[in-house]
């Protein structure tokens, strides 16, 4: 078995002669909490975007739990244990929250493509599980489209979770979010991390979250590693700083 | 659909009719009229009744892939059509025109159409799913046309214009009430399984596809597969219906698998509201009678039923059942919603 | 049937005249999809409207000679202009927030309304207009000269509206709110006047078309819909959004149905269809659109 929950090497993609990504290298092991920064542009989106299939990269290998699935389709990425959740709430308006997580769930335990089966019936545990783990219990029977962005983000998460992944992949998952909220949703990663052992790898703008949550830290910038490191490495380092300022001006 | 919602109105769901139960008293009422339709009216509305019948599930079928899936298909009368010939031309064969068809070879022909209209959705659904939105609608309206030219032009086989006639069922289901009943029985019992798909996993996926596809496929839904599945079941009942209607009506003629067609499932299901199990059927019962009375009295029915759907799409978008459920809800003061996206029936308690 | 070239002259010209038509009528479906993001399946049928509103004008004129033809064209159009820009204000704009389904089935209902308006104020016969023009001989036959104006007549209004769109100012406006509405409406532009304006002149280039071609096509009720079913495979061909798509698609659909038709009559439109159906496989934003994410 393999240590390592990610194994990158030499990915590059570019769009029209920019790149996003320049000979990437990236290693991540199981069980890690990490994030990656870098100010706009950088590629945080499209490094998510070439791990989990959305786009294929040009060249370069992206091995998952010792498989590579560079240039499988999402579904299949998603499929075998890579959870993503996005950046803009990116969930389904008209079902309720527990049909949101409810459908994930089923998508994951293969219960998916079962047309005579009763959906209220399956996977019905699992579903109030994360739903209370995530602290959308009491909403359970909101339409999705009506919660506040907050919960909407929440949702985001239970959804990520609903495939039992291996890895999971935030794409600022405190955007939009007050203190407590932002509290509340990284404690909910830490413990996931803690509890379950799910290696988590995210992204921010919100330092503070990163330096009090993320174990090792990566710098991106205009799609090469800059810096790699604990927070404190990270924050004390010229060449990071230089770029946070110099984007600043 | 709903539109308020201060948090203070949140969505317990409460009452008689919770989110999504609305379909399921209304059915019930639904099929004890059907039921009773012959044992209270004359033989001309059992003829009536019979068309809503076969009718409305030609348009539960197209809700499959409207209302549940969330695209248009322009093209799924093909799917009717291709049931109606796949039944009549085995008539044919059997009688060889003469008109007099064995009870057993009546039932083969019948059950003939389905696989003909589900290899057709096979075929049509494989491409169209690789497309959404305009594309897809354009793409089914493009298939469907293609396959009226095809039954339009191959005289020898299908009749071409003409058409096949003749299609008369064993002397037992000649008369009006046991076909209808026989109708009734195919369509109940096709709206039965059509109902338990969308209960099932599958038809929240459908949902889900429906409302943001893309992140269905992030949750590992292979969404080309399931699109396609869904297509040829809706596909398949479209056949049904249309296997029911050559010997109801005695004919079948190319024009069944055009898109004047293809609007009639459209138009039924806008009426009584996409957003419902039920809707198709009410959608039904409100087209054909009003196209019977206004085609009555005036020969401009397009003008008749533009301006309804003109009316239903800028003030009722939701049609007769979501204005029905939105009044509901006002009166209890819940949320109103369709059982589309909220499942219907009390969940289990823990 | 022949295969002489003279014959075959004459189907291109034909062809060719069918393209123009067609052109015209899908520059300004793709224009107002690509500005309001609306399909409007109306638009043959406001074509037709023109036509026959183009007719009584004709007729009203005298009912004789191309000076009279060109007038009541141009009344025609400038007319039908302002009931699309009516429509637009009335009806269209309710639907910009509103889902595909929902949009495509609103201007499919006004295609039953128009239609049947149709047959209410002009009845069901055809109407067509007679120049009495003498007939061209060239290359050993005899041709309609009107086909090479209406094909004059095409490309003059194909460069007019490329130069409109590229080089003036209201078309960079347009082309601007084609991207980014939201920015073109902090520039103090009024996007619900672009959308009026831009529909209206969606319909005043269609009645323009019917029009023109009335001298070669008499106006008939129905024609409606294959010809707008044909400015969708149009549209899909050349691509939403790409004026020179369109025009290429055009003469494509154009000359394919007037040669398929003497092959296979009742299904030239077909043939048409199996091209849609090849292009939305192979290459579903079409020949010359910008490549999208299905």
């Amino acid at each position: 078995m393999t240590k390592k929950i990610l194994d990158v090497t030499g990915l590059n993609k570019h769009f029209g002669g920019i790149y996003a990504t320049q000979d990437l290298d990236f290693e991540m092991a199981k069980g890690a909490q990490e994030a990656i920064i870098g100010p706009n542009g950088a590629g945080k989106s499209t490094f998510f975007n070439l791990l989990t299939g959305y786009h294929r990269p040009e060249s370069g290998t992206v091995v998952f739990d010792g498989v590579d699935v560079t240039n499988w389709a999402p579904h299949r990425v998603a499929h075998i244990g890579m959870s993503r959740a996005f950046q803009i709430s990116n969930i389904f308006g008209r079902l309720s929250v527990r049909h949101n997580v409810r459908t994930a769930v089923h998508a994951q335990t293969d219960r998916a493509m079962n047309i005579f089966g009763r959906a209220d019936r399956i996977g019905r545990e699992r579903t109030q599980e994360i739903l209370e783990l995530c602290g959308l219990a009491d909403k359970a029977d909101t339409l999705a489209g009506k919660l506040s962005q907050g919960d909407k983000k929440k949702l985001e998460l239970a959804i990520a979770l609903g495939g039992e992944p291996k890895l999971l992949l935030l794409d600022e998952p405190t955007a939009g979010m007050s203190r407590e909220e932002t509290q509340e949703t990284m404690a909910l990663v830490d413990g996931l991390n803690a509890d379950l052992g799910l290696s988590i790898l995210f992204t921010e703008h919100d330092m503070a979250v990163v330096f009090n949550h993320a174990r090792r830290v990566t710098l991106l910038h205009r799609g090469e590693i800059i810096v790699q490191g604990t927070p404190e490495e990270v924050r004390g380092n010229e060449t990071a700083q230089q770029i946070y300022l110099g984007e600043l001006q | 659909m709903s539109t308020s919602s201060t948090p203070s109105r949140q969505a317990r769901l409460s009452g008689l009719f919770r989110n999504g139960a609305l379909s399921t008293p209304v059915l019930a009422v639904l099929f004890v009229g059907f039921l009773l339709v012959p044992l209270v009216l004359g033989e001309f509305w059992i003829h009536v009744a019979n068309e809503i019948l076969i009718l409305g599930l030609f348009a539960l079928s197209f809700n499959l892939i409207y209302g549940y899936m969330g695209q248009i298909s322009f093209g799924h009368a093909a799917f009717f059509g291709l049931g109606a010939y796949g039944t009549a031309i085995l008539f044919r064969e059997f009688t060889g025109g003469t008109g007099e068809i064995g009870y057993f070879q009546f039932f083969a022909a019948l059950l003939t159409g389905v696989p003909v209209a589900a290899a057709g959705a096979v075929v049509v659904g494989y491409f169209c799913v690789r497309l959404t939105g305009i594309y897809f609608a354009i793409l089914s309206l493009a298939f469907g046309e293609l396959l009226f030219f095809i039954i339009f032009s191959w005289y020898g086989f299908t009749g071409g214009d003409d058409g096949i006639q003749r299609l008369l069922p064993p002397p037992f289901f000649r008369s009006e009430v046991p076909y209808y009943y026989l109708s009734l029985a195919v369509v109940a019992a096709s709206a039965a399984i059509i109902w338990r798909i969308t209960e099932s996993p599958f038809g929240y996926v459908l949902r889900a596809m429906r409302d943001n596809q893309q992140r269905t496929r992030f949750l590992g839904i292979n969404v080309r597969l399931y699109m396609w599945l869904n297509f040829v079941i809706a596909g398949t009942f479209a056949g049904v219906a249309g296997a029911l209607w050559g010997p109801y009506t005695r004919s079948v003629a190319p024009v069944l698998l055009g898109w004047q067609e293809s609007g009639i499932a459209v138009f039924m299901t806008l009426i009584g509201g996409s957003g419902f199990f039920a809707g198709p059927f009410v959608g039904s019962i409100v087209y054909t009678f009003i196209q019977a009375w206004v085609t009555g009295f005036t020969v401009y029915w397009p003008l008749t039923i533009g301006v309804i759907i003109l009316a239903i799409v800028l003030f009722a978008p939701g049609g007769l059942l979501g204005a029905l459920d939105a009044a509901i809800a006002r009166l209890r003061g819940g949320e109103s919603g369709s059982d589309l996206e909220a499942g219907s029936g009390p969940e289990p308690a823990e | 049937m022949s295969l002489e070239p003279n014959f075959l002259f004459t189907q291109l010209l034909a062809g060719l005249s069918r393209a123009m038509i067609l052109f015209l009528l899908s520059s300004g479906l793709s224009l107002i999809f690509g500005v309001m993001n609306i399909l409007n399946f109306a638009h043959a049928t406001f074509w037709l409207f023109g036509g026959y509103l183009t007719y009584s004008l004709f007729q009203a004129l005298g009912g004789e000679g191309i000076l009279m033809l060109v007038l009541a064209i141009i009344l025609g159009s400038a007319a039908m202009a302002v009931f699309g820009f009516v429509c637009e204000r009335l009806l269209i704009r309710r639907m910009y927030d509103r889902e595909l389904p929902e949009q495509l089935l609103l201007t499919f209902a006004l295609v039953l309304i128009f239609g049947d308006l149709i047959k209410i104020i002009w009845g069901v016969e055809d109407r067509a207009v007679f120049l009495g023009i003498e007939p061209l001989q060239m290359f050993d036959t005899f041709v309609n000269p009107y086909y090479f104006v209406i094909i004059t007549v095409g490309v003059a209004v194909a460069a007019g509206l490329w130069w409109f769109l590229q080089r003036s100012h209201y078309g960079k406006i347009v082309r601007a709110a084609v991207y980014n509405r939201d920015m073109v409406s902090a520039l103090g532009i009024r996007i619900p006047l672009i959308y009026a304006g831009v529909f209206a002149l969606g319909v005043g280039i269609a009645a323009f078309a019917a029009g023109v071609f009335l001298p070669l096509m008499p106006m008939a009720l129905g024609v409606d819909i294959s010809i707008i079913v044909e400015c969708f495979a149009v549209v899909v061909i050349g691509g939403f959004g790409s004026i020179l798509g369109t025009f290429v698609a055009s003469i494509l659909v154009g000359v394919v149905y007037a040669f398929s038709v003497l092959f296979w009559p009742d299904g030239a439109l077909a043939v048409v269809f199996l091209i849609v159906i090849l292009v939305l496989i192979w290459r579903p934003w079409g020949l010359f659109g910008t490549e999208m994410r299905f």
